[in-house]
């Protein structure tokens, strides 16, 4: 799952590119040339000019709600501050202790934080 | 004694510790009580709403509502909202027992015994955009003595900062390492 450059990434990237000018260029001649020059081409069934500045405004109105709605997602999904969340978790559950080796650098382990107070608030003289 | 510390919003708080014998221990936190300026300011905020309400709307029940709307929520902020003092009691072979008793004199108090107790612990938290130290007690299940089954955060509306936290934390220290010496009875 590498973000290096491969032939099918290239080949998606240049249809994507003529597929969104494709999709601009249609836009702009629907916005901008009068119905009855379109009508005369024969092409009739359009959707109502009235989105082609709904659609726009819709967009960027999302945009500035989706800064809002993430803002909000992000605070509901902290931890409150009675839960076992903010203590430990799954894998800390899980963790094995790998046996301790002299003069060996020691597992990486996550400690219980009785003991990391102990550590911090509790100076040994 | 009683020392002055700053909470987590800079507001004045005092600790204030007792010693009632060897394994019993109370630590208190008192809130600096409701400020004569506030009070000021939210009353006159209402009612000039309200007199503003009443000069668009020439109905003379708008005054009367806000002078009662001031009073009846007052009396429920004094009673359910503004915490006054919070208390931990530490009885080293029973439990611990947490006070909170707000500004009308409501007292609301929790026991956990100290079989339920597996630590009291300083923790970190993210808290309304801050990361904030405060002071929790780790329950256990009675079977799993490994694992924590419940965190009961305290003094939660005083909200002290680490060096008072610390204060706390070692009192409360002193006590709990006594139960490990001393033989368990069930």
């Amino acid at each position: 799952n590498s973000p290096a450059p491969l032939p099918e990434r290239a080949i998606y990237g240049f249809a994507l590119f003529l597929g969104s000018w494709f999709g601009f260029i249609l836009y702009l001649i629907w916005a901008y040339v009068p119905e009855t020059w379109l009508f005369s081409f024969g092409l009739t069934y359009w959707p109502q000019r009235y989105w082609a500045v709904a659609l726009p405004a819709y967009l960027l109105v999302a945009i500035g709600i989706g800064y809002v709605l993430l803002f909000g997602i992000n605070m509901m999904s902290t931890a409150p501050l009675n839960s076992t969340h903010t203590v430990t978790d799954n894998y800390a559950k899980k963790q094995q202790q790998k046996k301790f080796q002299e003069e060996a650098i020691p597992a990486l382990r996550d400690i219980p934080i009785s003991e990391v107070n102990r550590m911090f608030f509790l100076p040994e003289k | 004694e009683e020392r002055r510390y700053r909470s987590a919003s800079g507001a004045p708080i005092a600790l204030r510790r007792r010693q009632h014998s060897a394994s019993c221990r109370e630590l208190a936190v008192r809130c600096p009580r409701l400020q004569l300026r506030s009070l000021s300011a939210a009353t006159s905020a209402v009612w000039l709403a309200a007199y503003g309400l009443f000069v668009l709307s020439e109905n003379s029940m708008v005054l009367s509502a806000a002078i009662f709307i001031t009073l009846i929520g007052l009396i429920i902020y004094l009673h359910f909202v503004k915490i006054d003092q919070e208390s931990l009691l530490v009885i080293g072979s029973l439990g611990i027992q947490v006070t909170s008793s707000y500004a009308s004199g409501k007292e609301s108090t929790t026991f956990i015994e100290m079989g339920r107790v597996k630590d009291v612990v300083i923790n970190e938290a993210i808290h309304m955009q801050k990361v904030i130290y405060y002071l929790c007690i780790l329950l256990q299940d009675p079977g799993d003595p490994q694992g924590v089954s419940e965190v009961v955060p305290l003094f939660q509306s005083s909200k002290p900062r680490l060096d008072c936290l610390i204060e706390v934390y070692k009192s409360c220290q002193e006590i709990l390492e006594q139960r490990k010496t001393a033989p368990q009875s069930s």
